[in-house]
C-alpha cells in the first residue's frame, strides 16, 4: 500500500535526479504552490530554473470541518517547475508516475485541455488536467504570462494533488483514511486542524481586524517596494491574498468589493513581478551562467529514447 | 500510385475542440495554395487524433506547369531613336529581362503601343513546392488558443514532436519549430512508443492499425458508438444517445476503446437528469436506459485510450470516481430537498443578476409582474395564476447546491424540485423548460405557461442590459443577448403568441424603475432592429425569401404570428398570375405619388373609361381586401389585389396621370394613393424584388 509519505519521497527523489532544487514549502499561507516565490517569481526573466517542493495550500472556502471525505481546506501540492520547459517534459512526467509505482501499461492516461488562469497574479498558462483512469491527478501547465509579463523562456509547471493521488491509488473511500505513513492515517494527523481551521475561517475570524490587516499589508508592500525590497514586498502581497480568501470564506466580501479587492492584490503582484525582473537584471541574472542550477544547461534538447 | 503526399504532425495533446477546425483549415489552405499553382491534387484525405494531424494528398501532378509571363517594357515611341536604333530604354529593359532585344514583342494598349518581354519560368517539382507550402500552412493555422514553449518556440497549439513528410516514398524536407521532417513516426506514447519508419499512406495506416490506432475521427466515432450500443444491449438496455459527447470522445483518443462501468443501484434514486449530467460533465460518460426508455440502468460507458482493460484498472478507477461524484450529487440532492424551494427564495437576494441590475430576488419580482402583463395582453386569464407562480419560482434553483455544482442543470433542477414539491404540472414544466430553446435544434417550452415564463425571462434580460446601453457589438455578446432575443422570437412565433413584443419590452423596461441608465424610448429604438434581425434570420431559415420578409416587416409588426402569416401569403402568391403586374404597379404608383401630398378623391371627376374602370374595380374589392386583412386572411387579400392586374395595366397604358388640368391630375393621384394604401395592407409590395427580364417582358407585352 502506497503511503502519502512514500509519494513525497519518491517524487522528491525523481525530480531531484532531474536536477531540481529540492525547495521547502513557503512558510506563509498560500492558495497554491504556484504562489511560492520559487515558482511565481522564478518563472520571470531569462534565468533557467528547476525546482520541486511540497506546498501546503490553503483554500479557506473549501474547508468542510473535516466532514467531507473529498474536500479539504488545506491540502498538499507537490510542485515542479522546469524552466525552460524541456522538449521531453511530458515524457519526464510520465516517468515520474512510474516512479511512484504506477504500471502505466495497465492504466488509461489522458491529457485533457485545461488552461490555467490566476487573475490575482496576472498570470495564465496553457495545458491539461491529466486524467488517470478518469481521475484528475495532475495539473500540467506551460506558463505564458505572470505578473502581467510575457514569459521567455517558458516554464512547465507540474502540480500533483498529493492526497487525491494517494487516495486514488489506494482506492480509499475517504481522504482521511489514507496512510500518511504505515500505521498513521491522514485523518489522525490533520482532521483536528481541518475542523478548527474551518471553524476559524467560517465562524470566528474577526472581519474588521482582517480588513485592517489587509489594508496594512497592502501599505507595507508599497513601502517595501519603495525601499527596493522585492521579496518582502511579495510576501506582503501573498498575505493580502490569503486575507482576501479568509474574508471571502467568512462571507465578508460582496460582489462589488470582490472586483476591487482582486484588483488591489493583482496590482501588487504585478508591481512585485516587474520589480523582481529589474532586481535580477541589476544582479546580472546570476543563474544565467551554465551549471548554476544542477542539471540545467539552458538548452531544451530532446533526450533520445528517454521515456521509451 | 504516384503523386501521393503523406503528412503527419505529431504533437502533445491538442484540445478536442480545436482538432477538427485546425485540420480543416490546414487541408483547405494547402489545397487552395496548390490549386493556385495549378497543382490541385485529385483527392485530399485527413485524419487526426489528439496527438497527430494526418493529411494525404493523392493524384498530385509531378510538377508545377511552366509559366509564361508578359513583362511590360517601355512605350515603342521611347524605344527607338529617330534613326530607328534601339534606345537605352529598350536595351536596358531587354537586359533586365534576360532576353535579346529582337525577342521583344509589340503590344497594343489603350495608352499606345508598348514593348513587352515574355519571361518563361519552368515549373518546380512537386516536392519543392510542398517543402515551401507545407511548413507555412502548418504554422499559419489559426488555432483558437496558441502557446509558446521551451526557449520561446511557437506560437502553435501545442509543442511539436515529429513530422512525417513523404512524397511517393521520398522525404520532402522542411522543419517546424526545430523539428525536422522525415519518415519516422511513433505509436501510442505508453502502449507502443517505439519509433518506426513508414513509406506511404497505406503503410502508415497499416502500421498504426497494428497498434490499434485509428486516425480517422469519423471511424473512431462510428466504432465507439457501435461498441457502446452492443455493450448497452448486452447489459439489457440501450444507449442514451448523446451526439456531441460522442464527437468529444472520438476526439480525445487515438485508440477507440470503450470503457464500461457500473455504479451502485442506490444512486438510481437520483433523478435521471442529475445522473446523466454528473456522468456527462464529470466523467464524459454516456448512460444506459431500459429498453422502454423509462429509467436508467446503473451503468455508464465512456472512452479509454486503449483497446482493452485486462487488469480492470481503468474500469475500477472510473467506477471509484463516479461513485465519489454521485455521492456528492446525492448529498446536494438531499440538502436541497431539506430546505425546499420556497425557503430558498430569500437567498436570491444575495445572488446578483447583474451588478447594476440588482439581485435575482428583484428579477423574480419583475418576472412575476411581466408574466401577468403578458397573460393580460394575450387574454389568457386561465393561465395567469400559474404563469405568475412559475415566474416567481423560475430562478430559485440558482440558490440550490445542485445547480451551483452543475450549472447546466439550471431550470431542469428547479423543475424537478417543483414537481417533487407538488407544484401544478404547468408550473413545474415552465420552470423545467425555461431555458428552451437554447439552440436552433431545441424545441420551445411545452404549454402556454412555460412560453409566457420563458418569454418574460428573456424580455427582462434584454430590456435590462439594453437599458444599461450594453448592446452587443460584433462577436462580443457576453450576456447572450442574441440567443435571448432569438429565443423570445421563436417562442412568440412558434408558440403563436399574438402579442405586441415591443409593448411587452416596454413593460419590462418600466419594471426596472430607476435602475436603467437609458430612457424607455431609446431602449426600444435599439431593441427593435435587434429583434427584427433575429426575426429575419429565423424566417429566412424557414425558407422565406429576403424580400418577402422585408415587404411584410415594412408595414409594421403587430405580432409575430401575424407577421409570419403575411410573409407566408406573399411567398405563396408571388408565382400567381397577375401578382407581378400588381407589384410593378405598386412600384410605379409609389414613384408617381412619391412627392405628392395626400389628395381627396372625387369619383365624379373621373372621366376616361380606363380610370373609371379602375375605380369601379377597386371600389368593388376594397371592402373585401379590408375585411380579409382584418381577419388576417392575407392570402385572400393578395389574391383580390391581384385581380386588379388587368385594369391597372390598362390604366397605365391609356391614362396620363400628370394631366394638364390640376384638378384632374390631383384626382388621379388621389385614386393611385388610395390603391397604393390598399395593395400595401398585407405588405409593402414595393419591397419585392422583381426579376428584371421578367419585368421587361411584362411591360413590353
Amino acid at each position: 500500500m502506497q503511503t502519502l509519505q512514500d509519494m513525497i519521497l519518491r517524487l522528491s527523489a525523481f525530480w531531484a535526479a532531474e536536477g531540481c532544487v529540492l525547495q521547502q514549502p513557503l512558510d506563509l499561507e498560500v492558495g497554491a504552490g504556484t504562489m511560492h516565490p520559487d515558482t511565481f517569481l522564478r518563472v520571470l526573466g531569462p534565468e533557467p530554473w528547476r525546482v520541486a517542493y511540497v506546498q501546503p495550500s490553503r483554500r479557506p472556502a473549501d474547508g468542510r470541518y473535516g466532514d467531507n471525505p473529498f474536500r479539504l481546506g488545506k491540502h498538499l501540492q507537490f510542485q515542479v517547475v522546469l524552466k525552460p520547459s524541456p522538449h521531453d517534459v511530458q515524457q519526464l512526467y510520465v516517468q515520474s508516475l512510474a516512479a511512484i509505482g504506477l504500471h502505466l501499461a495497465d492504466h488509461d492516461l489522458r491529457f485533457e485541455e485545461d488552461n490555467w488562469e490566476a487573475p490575482t497574479l496576472g498570470a495564465w498558462g496553457v495545458g491539461w488536467q491529466v486524467m488517470l483512469d478518469g481521475m484528475e491527478i495532475t495539473q500540467f501547465t506551460y506558463f505564458q504570462q505572470a505578473g502581467g509579463l510575457e514569459l521567455k523562456p517558458i516554464s512547465a509547471e507540474i502540480t500533483y494533488g498529493l492526497e487525491r493521488l494517494t487516495m486514488f491509488l489506494a482506492q480509499s473511500r475517504s481522504l482521511y483514511d489514507i496512510e500518511w505513513v504505515e500505521g498513521v492515517k491522514y485523518g489522525q494527523v490533520r482532521k483536528q486542524e481541518e475542523y478548527e481551521l474551518s471553524r476559524y475561517y467560517f465562524e470566528v475570524a474577526d472581519v474588521p481586524f482582517l480588513q485592517q490587516q489587509l489594508d496594512g499589508m497592502e501599505r507595507e508592500a508599497g513601502r517595501c517596494l519603495a525601499a527596493g525590497l522585492v521579496l518582502p514586498a511579495y510576501e506582503c502581497a501573498l498575505k493580502c491574498s490569503h486575507l482576501f480568501n479568509v474574508l471571502d470564506a467568512r462571507g465578508a466580501v460582496s460582489v462589488t468589493e470582490r472586483v476591487g479587492l482582486m484588483k488591489r492584490v493583482r496590482d501588487l503582484a504585478v508591481a512585485c513581478a516587474r520589480a523582481y525582473v529589474e532586481s535580477r537584471e541589476r544582479l546580472g541574472f546570476p543563474l544565467l551562467g551554465a551549471g548554476a542550477v544542477a542539471g540545467v544547461s539552458g538548452a531544451a534538447e530532446e533526450v533520445p529514447g528517454h521515456a521509451r | 500510385m504516384p503523386g501521393e503526399y503523406l503528412l503527419e504532425v505529431r504533437s502533445e495533446e491538442i484540445p478536442a475542440r480545436m482538432l477538427e477546425p485546425g485540420m480543416r483549415e490546414l487541408a483547405t489552405r494547402l489545397f487552395e495554395e496548390l490549386m493556385a499553382r495549378g497543382m490541385a491534387p485529385r483527392e485530399v484525405a485527413t485524419g487526426f487524433t489528439p496527438r497527430r494531424l494526418t493529411l494525404v494528398l493523392s493524384g498530385l501532378p509531378e510538377r508545377e506547369p511552366d509559366r509564361e509571363e508578359q513583362v511590360m517594357g517601355p512605350p515603342v515611341r521611347a524605344a527607338y531613336a529617330a534613326d530607328g536604333a534601339p534606345t537605352p530604354a529598350l536595351t536596358g529593359f531587354a537586359k533586365r529581362c534576360g532576353v535579346a532585344p529582337e525577342a521583344l514583342r509589340r503590344v497594343a494598349t489603350d495608352k499606345g503601343e508598348y514593348l513587352a518581354a515574355v519571361r518563361k519560368t519552368a515549373g518546380r517539382p512537386a516536392g519543392e513546392v510542398l517543402a515551401e507550402l507545407v511548413p507555412r500552412a502548418l504554422a499559419g493555422i489559426s488555432w483558437a488558443k496558441t502557446m509558446r514553449w521551451g526557449s520561446g518556440d511557437g506560437p502553435w497549439v501545442r509543442p511539436v514532436h515529429g513530422l512525417v513528410s513523404l512524397l511517393d516514398g521520398a522525404v520532402v524536407p522542411f522543419s517546424l519549430f526545430g523539428v525536422a521532417a522525415g519518415d519516422t513516426t511513433a505509436g501510442h506514447p505508453i502502449l507502443s512508443p517505439a519509433p518506426f519508419a513508414v513509406a506511404d499512406a497505406a503503410g502508415y495506416r497499416r502500421e498504426l492499425g497494428s497498434r490499434d490506432i485509428e486516425v480517422r475521427p469519423g471511424e473512431r466515432r462510428r466504432l465507439l458508438a457501435e461498441t457502446m450500443r452492443q455493450r448497452a444491449a448486452a447489459l439489457g438496455g440501450r444507449l442514451v444517445d448523446d451526439p456531441p459527447l460522442l464527437d468529444k470522445l472520438a476526439a480525445i483518443c487515438e485508440i477507440p476503446g470503450v470503457l464500461e462501468g457500473r455504479f451502485d443501484d442506490a444512486f438510481l434514486e437520483l433523478p435521471a437528469e442529475v445522473l446523466s449530467t454528473s456522468l456527462r460533465d464529470h466523467q464524459s460518460a454516456l448512460t444506459v436506459e431500459d429498453p422502454a426508455g423509462a429509467r436508467l440502468l446503473p451503468y455508464f460507458l465512456t472512452v479509454m485510450d486503449r483497446p482493452d482493460d485486462p487488469q480492470g484498472r481503468a474500469r475500477s478507477g472510473n467506477e471509484w470516481v463516479v461513485a465519489a461524484r454521485l455521492a456528492d450529487a446525492r448529498f446536494f440532492y438531499g440538502e436541497d430537498r431539506k430546505a425546499g424551494l420556497a425557503r430558498r427564495v430569500e437567498q436570491l437576494e444575495r445572488l446578483a443578476f447583474h451588478e447594476r441590475l440588482g439581485s435575482y430576488a428583484e428579477k423574480s419580482a419583475r418576472l412575476a409582474a411581466l408574466a401577468g402583463a403578458i397573460c393580460d395582453a394575450l387574454g389568457w386569464a386561465a393561465e395567469r395564476g400559474d404563469a405568475v407562480a412559475a415566474a416567481r419560482l423560475l430562478k430559485v434553483d440558482l440558490a440550490t447546491e445542485m445547480v451551483k455544482e452543475f450549472t447546466s442543470l439550471q431550470g431542469v433542477m428547479g423543475g424537478i424540485y417543483a414537481r417533487e414539491e407538488g407544484q401544478p404540472e404547468a408550473v413545474w414544466q415552465a420552470v423545467y423548460d425555461q431555458y428552451l430553446p437554447a439552440s436552433t435544434e431545441d424545441r420551445i417550452p411545452r404549454g402556454r405557461v412555460g412560453r409566457v415564463a420563458g418569454l418574460a425571462d428573456r424580455l427582462d434580460t434584454l430590456a435590462g442590459i439594453f437599458g444599461l446601453g450594453l448592446t452587443p457589438t460584433g462577436s462580443k455578446d457576453p450576456f447572450g443577448l442574441r440567443r435571448a432575443a432569438q429565443g423570445a422570437v421563436r417562442i412568440a412565433l412558434e408558440g403563436e403568441l399574438a402579442l405586441d413584443l415591443e409593448a411587452m419590452a416596454k413593460v419590462a423596461a418600466t419594471l426596472y424603475g430607476d435602475r436603467l441608465t437609458r430612457g424607455v424610448a431609446q431602449i426600444l429604438d435599439d431593441l427593435r432592429p435587434f429583434l427584427h434581425d433575429r426575426l429575419r434570420y429565423l424566417l429566412g431559415l424557414a425558407g422565406y425569401a429576403y424580400d418577402e420578409i422585408e415587404a411584410a416587416l415594412a408595414v409594421g409588426v403587430r405580432d409575430l404570428p401575424d407577421l409570419k402569416a403575411r410573409v407566408d401569403a406573399l411567398h405563396r402568391m408571388r408565382e400567381a398570375p397577375g401578382f407581378l403586374t400588381v407589384v410593378l404597379a405598386a412600384k410605379r404608383i409609389a414613384n408617381i405619388v412619391k412627392d405628392a401630398a395626400e389628395q381627396p378623391l372625387d369619383p365624379a371627376l373621373l372621366a376616361e373609361p380606363a380610370e373609371k374602370d379602375l375605380y369601379t374595380a377597386f371600389a368593388g374589392l376594397r371592402h373585401e381586401v379590408e375585411e380579409a386583412a382584418a381577419t388576417a386572411d392575407y392570402g385572400r387579400c393578395l389574391r383580390r389585389i391581384a385581380d386588379l392586374a388587368p385594369v391597372l395595366d390598362r390604366f397605365f397604358v391609356e391614362v396620363l396621370v400628370m394631366a394638364e388640368d390640376p384638378a384632374v391630375r390631383q384626382n388621379r393621384l388621389a385614386l393611385l394613393q388610395a390603391i397604393g394604401r390598399t395593395v400595401s395592407r398585407t405588405a409593402r409590395l414595393t419591397e419585392m424584388v422583381v426579376d428584371k427580364a421578367e419585368a421587361r417582358a411584362k411591360s413590353g407585352g
